[in-house]
């Protein structure tokens, strides 16, 4: 079998609140925390929905609408960058696990 | 709704719906309130629920045709890996195919959503039928505290108010971390992140693939190489039509090793002896969510404050020592237990921790408490580089050559065995490992 891409495996994920073009962000990261003293950057690797990703330049940007919910980022970030919440049933993003 | 309930049950996971059809079978009037669309909508397990308890809640579940649960287990491996083998224990018996079964393999989704019908049909017949509810959809934000004692939940501009809680929201437990029975941060020191993907067979080709027969089922724990070098382990679980596939793999480890865990994922899938299985299957979800290690530093200070009762994976109730994860199981004990407990308290009239602590004396009573006391020493070795690099490397490099036979003399199976020993350890850790693993198992 091949392996599939992760954008292949994030589109297999059913998100809550397709249909509205405005979410309200249920993680909030403080970028400046990452981009100016956090000496390891790790949530660009260990989030497993890649939410954290690295440009060209090695600035760290977040974005919450693939997020899969596991929590991991709030662990793995020791910096306080991570601001986690669940998301708001109405107007989050979010999943909906179809096997779970 | 603006009475005051008995009790508010806040998450719909093992914990929370165990609690929950304790409280309904014992006539209280309570509020279980669960974020997701329904039941089980936001749960990942591996999994398998270990133990009968689920007979206790649910009584002849397995004579249902089409019950909340994939199948059961009567064949178990482990295996130990390194980059190309694969040496496995290997268990099989008709002794468990007897009812209560000893383990059921579930998928959350379906499994938590057909359990709360459960509760629903409890809460009918109980004399609340009309008082007690399932709210689904709703996230509660606080735990509402008066004079240090909770008296109820809010949830955006909605209060709901009740003599007591029962914390049930799983391991990111951030209302437990609100009402200071755990630290605002928790360290990455002795989480995992659980990944999973859930990969589609046609059902004959499936029970051929496995042996299985009827609705039985296997479970098949990896150490080694299954997670590249990351401290954690893999998962393999048969069910209806599909199979569970996943690792649990320690933060700190992938942060400090720079690792991906959807990487390590196709790492695993990639393993020759996984590869053969999934070859002509359909991958049909991706999934992760964390998971405690069973370490005892990461859990709660305490089980209860006044009002207030922590069951399941918010107080990081779990056991994984090598042979199975288990937290399913502590999350539906403990649950009942919390909801025993208020029933106790109702009937004295009397929610604070004078009461409630009997909780914590049940607890520690009770199997799950007495076995993550007793096995933290097999939890510690576990993870250490021993258990999870040298021991499955040695072994596997012993099967290899314990099991070619070539046209030349062969070397006495005990000289096979100091070779790889000296190959990938020593003697002295083996003495000690050996030591360690006999005091600790
Ligand atoms: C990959 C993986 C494999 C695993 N394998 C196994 C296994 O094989 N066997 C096993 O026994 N265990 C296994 N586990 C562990 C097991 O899944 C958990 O221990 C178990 O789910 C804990 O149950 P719980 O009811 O305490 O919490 P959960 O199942 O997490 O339920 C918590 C519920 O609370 C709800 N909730 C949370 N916060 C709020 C809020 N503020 N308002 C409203 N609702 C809220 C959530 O939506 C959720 O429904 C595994 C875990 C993972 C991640
Ligand atoms: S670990 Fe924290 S501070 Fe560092 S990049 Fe990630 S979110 Fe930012
Ligand atoms: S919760 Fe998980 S999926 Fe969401 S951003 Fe954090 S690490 Fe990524």
């Amino acid at each position: 079998m091949k392996n599939l891409k992760l954008t292949e495996r994030l589109g297999l994920v059913s998100y809550r609140n397709q249909s509205k073009s405005e979410i309200k962000p249920h993680i909030v990261v403080d970028t400046d925390v990452c981009n100016s003293t956090c000496p390891h950057k790790c949530t660009t690797w260990v989030c497993p929905a890649n939410c954290y990703t690295m440009d060209d330049n090695d600035q760290v940007h977040f974005q919450v609408e693939d997020c899969i919910e596991c929590g991991t980022c709030m662990y793995a970030c020791d910096q306080g960058a991570v601001d986690w919440n669940f998301p708001d049933p109405e107007i989050g993003r979010g999943v909906t696990w179809n096997f779970g | 709704m603006d009475e005051k309930f008995d009790c508010i049950v806040i998450g719909g996971g093992v914990a929370g719906l165990a609690a929950a059809m304790t409280l309904a079978r014992n006539n209280m009037k309570f509020l279980l309130i669960e974020r997701g669309e329904f039941a089980g909508s936001k749960n990942v397990s591996g999994g398998v629920l270990w133990g009968s308890d689920l007979a206790k809640l649910v009584p002849n579940y397995w004579e249902e045709e089409d019950g909340g649960w994939e199948r059961f287990i009567n064949h178990r491996r482990l295996t130990l890996m390194d980059e190309q083998s694969a040496f496995t224990i290997d268990f099989k018996s008709s002794h468990f195919n007897e009812t209560p079964y000893t383990g059921v393999v579930v998928l959350r989704s379906k499994f938590d959503n057909w359990l709360s019908g459960k509760v629903q049909e409890a809460i009918d017949a109980s004399d609340y039928a009309m008082d007690s509810f399932i709210a689904t959809n709703i996230k509660v934000d606080e735990v509402i505290m008066e004079n240090d004692k909770a008296v109820g939940i809010r949830t955006g501009e909605d209060e709901f108010h009740a003599d007591s809680v029962i914390i049930a929201e799983g391991v990111n437990n951030l209302l437990t971390r609100q009402v200071g029975l755990q630290d605002k941060y928790v360290p990455a020191d002795h989480m995992l992140t659980g990944i999973k993907e859930i990969i589609r067979f046609d059902q004959e080709v499936l029970e051929q693939k496995f042996q299985l027969n009827g609705l039985s089922g296997m479970s098949n724990e990896f150490v080694g190489s299954a997670t590249d070098g990351v401290e954690g382990g893999g998962f393999l679980y048969t069910n209806r039509d599909t199979i569970s596939l996943g690792l649990v793999l320690s933060i700190k480890d992938m942060r400090e090793k720079k690792k991906s865990p959807h990487d390590v994922l196709n790492h695993f899938k990639t393993h020759p002896a996984i590869a053969d299985i999934i070859k002509d299957g359909e991958v049909v979800e991706y999934s992760a969510h964390v998971v405690s290690s069973g370490d005892s530093r990461v859990m709660p200070k305490e089980l209860y404050k006044d009002g207030i009762l922590l069951a399941g994976e918010s107080a990081n109730l779990l056991m994984n020592a090598g042979k199975a994860i288990q937290g399913m199981d502590y999350a539906m004990r403990s649950g009942i237990l919390a909801a025993e407990t208020i029933v106790k308290a109702k009937e004295k009239g009397d929610f604070s921790s004078a009461t409630l602590k009997e909780y914590r004396s049940a607890m520690d009573q009770s199997y799950v408490m007495k076995d993550i006391n007793g096995f933290q020493d097999a939890v510690h070795l576990l993870h250490t580089e021993t258990m999870q690099q040298k021991v499955p490397n040695l072994l596997c490099d012993f099967g290899r050559q314990f099991f070619t036979i070539k046209n030349e003399p062969t070397p006495k199976s005990k000289d096979m065995l100091k070779g790889a020993v000296k190959r990938h350890a020593s003697f002295w850790e083996l003495a000690k490992l050996g030591f360690k693993a006999g005091k600790s198992l």
